[in-house]
């Protein structure tokens, strides 16, 4: 047996074919690349999955093949009458012999972890009844003499898994239960806190890969925070311009800026997307959402306006206040002196901005015109409502991919649910959110720490949504 | 750490084509600089630094900045002289009246330093007014006007507003030095080639006592060092110049030649007020320059994720390799039965009891003389036996949620050899009502298409 050869625990996820194995490895290793369908046999070789930090492995899991020809392999191992102490040595001669025999080249795959060492994680599947054919991979599992505990895993509605746990109960220390389509950090956590238990020397590398795990997953929501913070900033300041002939611009010129405008923030919005993905490991997201085509749910329409962003009232209200916070600080440089009047001054101002700055993208200006070079030019953005409808899809899409899980493959629906708003923006928030924009919208150089300070204003808008711990608030499971 | 080193990280950063890994590997390997930031960054770009283009954009920077700086140096230091000749010139009818200048060497440096000390404190804010209203920033805006060459270089370069205060700032305080190194100059020039009638003169009540208490307080850093250079009660008494009557008196023509011992005191001044003071904002600019430039490391673009890549572990959770990708075959089978017959020769159940296997035959209405159960808990030798009991026409009950394993097809090829027909059907589970679900069923009908045995029947 060659199980002394790696010093960091190792685990094999092993079962019957279609029960969901490939889904809880994706779902425990968050890799969105692991091929899963309700065909048997899509997994063929076994495939490591190593929890890596700084190149060093912490623990490694097995996606294997399932048994196949298990009855053949017991009754092969059977022919062997051993003591308990030597079984495991006849599971090893089983592999060497073979190694090249094409008929058990599933069992082949699936036992040579388990004979390196490798922990078993037995997958079975709660939602449908238990069946005494599975008695025999189980027994062939106890011949190697390896720690195991199983796992019940609930592909559909129906549940099974009293029977399965009275069952399993006979052949393994140790049931769980676990659904890798809805589990969130906490039950992957308390997953891997099972895992651990399985041998005492796995309990302190899988207790720091956990604590390094967490960090991870904290770093993956400080990473889409300034994501997103740079995506309001940038989008709200950036400036389009188109050269023209004239000092004069005709229509098309005027429509052919605005488009590029237009084009040029949805790619901002379709490239931090992807950056999103990516920070979850959601390479291969398969998405829909009613973003591209300029028209129901668009990002400009009063439509989403009033879902995403801020309804006009909304706006007015905030514009009010963060005009009067200005204004305040008017008076107190003046101590006072003005009677407050820099405060009503600024309500006044702010409101009317807000008013007539919510359809308005930006103002298409012709520029150069002394200097004989003439341009169109559009933006900052002046449409108020415009950074809290990119913030509020942004905010929507983090949560969705946070949420997924890597077991998922289908095509993930991003059409946000229409009280998503009042979930994440309050009075106070809009105050604050308010005094950024109006930073981002003045066309000037942005201080470094602004931008992290709106990135950590995020950030806490995040984890109010995704959690401390990692466990989703209830959201509409929109896929 | 200086300016350049700023900019070589500016373009560093702009042009950096590394790794996450070589990042990390970098922050790995370099533990004498772990936890201090503006150190990783600097050792990182010592490291990196051969990888910038030529020439470097921090000598175009400083090359720039420093032929502007001079330009300013020079038109300030002229500007100073002239202003001391033309404060000091004397057409011989009416004295020097020494309040003039000691307006330019104490009172304008005391409030542009004043100014200074405020703009250093707003020097954070991205739009200070107090250092846009320096000569400096608008001179420098004035040559940038003028064609150059290097500027064409500089024209994307983005200094971070914190830093452009600050040189700004500490630009003015050299600026203002060699202005009032002119005006030292053309005193001490003026002097030394010209005898100049010093006197004082005021519209408001001051009297002589008055007026040296006043002096003797501005002179307070030297006064006791150089008590010569305080003008005595007798001097001020002796030059203090009315101008009514468009002549000077009597008193001061018979002093005339002490009248000129004012030079000393607004030498030194100059020398302190105009020279030593501005020279000690001169440096606390300095130290101001250098921390803007210590925060402004942090805040470049790409350096916090520089940064963030070297001190923060790379954990990856992926497979070490890509998987072969899976093809799955269509799910037609052509050797479908849509119906039952009322009868077989065998009833047989994969994985299934033979009680329940009773059931699902009586619910289905087939009659058979015989049910066995097949696989699940029996031995290969009990399926064996069976299948040599087995004849003409099999039905085979599956459990359609169960995917078919190469067991089953081993069985199933071996009993094709002992009867004519096997009917393959998947059932649902009890609670289901046998009702099996068509994607089980397609599930069945792909692993018998791999089979594709004449024999072999699929009930759908």
């Amino acid at each position: 047996m060659k199980a002394a050869i790696s010093t960091y625990p190792k685990f094999a996820v092993v079962g019957h074919p279609n029960k969901g194995k490939s889904s809880i490895v994706a779902s425990l290793a968050q890799d969105d690349t692991v091929q899963i369908s309700d065909t048997p046999g899509t997994t063929t070789k076994k495939r490591s999955f190593p929890f890596k930090v700084d190149g060093k492995i912490l623990y490694e899991l097995f996606d294997t093949p399932g048994f196949q020809r298990a009855r053949k392999v017991l009754a092969w191992l059977e022919q062997h009458d051993v003591s308990a102490n030597k079984k495991h040595e006849v599971v090893q001669q089983f592999i060497n012999q073979h190694k090249n025999d094409p008929q058990f080249n599933d069992e082949i795959e699936l036992l040579e972890p388990i004979m390196e060492g490798a922990g078993i994680i037995y997958v079975v599947d709660g939602s449908r009844p238990y069946g005494e054919e599975y008695e025999a991979e189980m027994e062939i599992l106890r011949w190697t003499g390896q720690p195991s505990m199983a796992l019940i895993n609930h592909i559909d509605e129906t549940d099974y898994s009293e029977e399965w746990k009275r069952a399993l109960g006979h052949y393994f220390r140790m049931v769980r239960t676990y659904n890798p389509m809805s589990a969130n950090i906490k039950d992957h956590i308390s997953i891997l806190e099972s895992m651990a238990q399985l041998k005492e020397e796995w309990i302190s590398p899988v207790k720091a890969s956990i604590k390094l795990f967490e960090n991870y997953q904290e770093r993956m929501l400080q990473k889409s925070s300034e994501v997103i913070a740079k995506l309001v900033y940038v989008s709200v300041s950036v400036v389009e311009k188109l050269p023209i002939p004239s000092d004069e611009a005709s229509d098309e010129e005027k429509k052919k800026i605005e488009d590029n405008y237009k084009n040029r923030l949805r790619r901002l919005e379709e490239d931090t997307q992807k950056k999103i993905e990516d920070i979850w490991n959601h390479e291969h997201l398969r998405k829909q959402q009613p973003l591209l085509p300029f028209k129901g749910m668009d990002l400009f329409s009063e439509e989403s306006a009033s879902i995403f962003g801020l309804t006009r009232k909304e706006l007015l209200v905030t514009a009010a206040t963060s005009g009067a916070i200005t204004g305040a600080g008017i008076d107190l440089l003046f101590a006072g002196h003005t009677l407050l009047l820099g405060a009503a001054a600024g309500a006044v101002v702010g409101t009317v901005g807000a008013y007539f700055g919510f359809n308005e993208l930006s103002e298409v200006k012709i520029l150069g015109k002394t200097l004989g070079k003439h341009y169109l030019q559009m933006g900052p953005m002046e449409n108020r409502n415009f950074p809290y409808i990119l913030l509020g899809r942004a905010i929507w899409h983090t949560v969705q991919v946070a949420k997924r899980s890597h077991a998922k493959r289908g095509v993930v629906n991003l059409a946000m649910d229409s009280s998503f708003k009042e979930r994440w923006l309050d009075e106070s928030l809009r105050k604050s959110l308010e005094n950024y924009h109006k930073k981002f919208r003045s066309g000037k150089e942005l201080e470094a720490e602004v931008l992290n300070e709106y990135g950590k204003l995020i950030q806490k808008i995040l984890e109010g949504l995704i959690g401390n711990e990692g466990s989703l608030k209830q959201l509409p499971d929109t896929h | 750490m200086n300016l350049r080193s700023y900019l070589d990280l500016y373009s560093l950063l702009q042009e950096d084509t590394s790794t996450p890994e070589e990042r990390r590997a970098f922050g790995l390997s370099h533990v004498t600089v772990k936890d201090k930031p503006i150190e990783q960054l600097l050792a990182w770009m010592e490291e990196h630094r051969y990888q910038l283009k030529k020439p470097l954009l921090s000598e175009a920077f400083s090359s720039t900045l420093y032929s502007v700086s001079l330009t300013l140096v020079a038109i300030a230091f002229v500007l100073g002289l002239l202003s001391g000749i033309g404060l000091l010139s004397y057409n011989g009818h009416e004295p020097v009246n020494v309040i003039y200048f000691m307006s330019m060497v104490i009172f304008v440096p005391l409030f542009t330093m004043t100014l200074t000390l405020f703009s250093m404190l707003r020097a954070n804010s991205v739009q200070s007014l107090l250092v846009h209203i320096s000569p400096a920033f608008w001179m420098e805006r004035l040559l940038q006007l003028l064609p150059h060459k290097t500027q064409e270089d500089l024209k994307n370069l983005k200094v971070n507003p914190l830093l452009a205060n600050w040189i700004v700032i500490k630009r003015s305080q050299v600026i203002a030095l060699a202005f009032s190194f002119g005006l030292l100059c053309a005193l001490l020039g003026m002097v030394a080639t010209k005898d100049i009638a010093f006197a004082w003169s005021t519209t408001l009540h001051v009297t002589p006592e008055g007026f040296h208490s006043f002096l003797s307080t501005l002179a307070f850093p030297w006064r006791d060092f150089f008590p010569w250079a305080v003008p005595s009660v007798e001097l001020i008494e002796q030059s203090q110049y009315f101008r009514l009557g468009d002549k000077l008196s009597e008193e001061m023509v018979s002093n005339a030649s002490k009248l000129g011992e004012w030079w000393k005191f607004l030498a030194f001044a100059t020398l302190f007020y105009a020279i030593i003071l501005r020279f000690l904002l001169y440096l606390l600019s300095s130290v101001g320059l250098k921390r803007a430039i210590r925060r402004s490391f942090l805040s470049l673009e790409g350096a916090k994720k520089l940064l963030s890549d070297m001190n923060e572990p790379i954990i990856s959770t992926h497979a070490k390799q890509n998987e072969a990708v899976f093809r799955q075959t269509e799910s037609l089978y052509s050797n479908v039965a849509d119906s039952l017959d009322a009868s077989y020769d065998l009833v047989l159940g994969w994985a299934i009891p033979k009680e329940q296997l009773t059931v699902i035959s009586e619910s289905m209405k087939v009659i058979a003389p015989r049910h066995y159960e097949v696989g699940g808990a029996n031995t290969l030798e009990e399926d064996n036996e069976v299948i040599h009991l087995s004849h003409g026409e099999i039905l085979l009950f599956v459990k359609a949620w169960e995917p078919p394993t190469m067991d089953f097809i081993d069985f199933l090829e071996a009993l094709t050899k002992y009867v004519d027909k096997i009917v393959v059907y998947p059932v649902g589970t009890m609670q289901e009502q046998y009702r099996p679900r068509e994607k089980e069923i397609d599930v069945w009908a792909r692993k018998l298409s791999t089979l594709n045995h004449k024999k072999v029947w699929l009930k759908r």
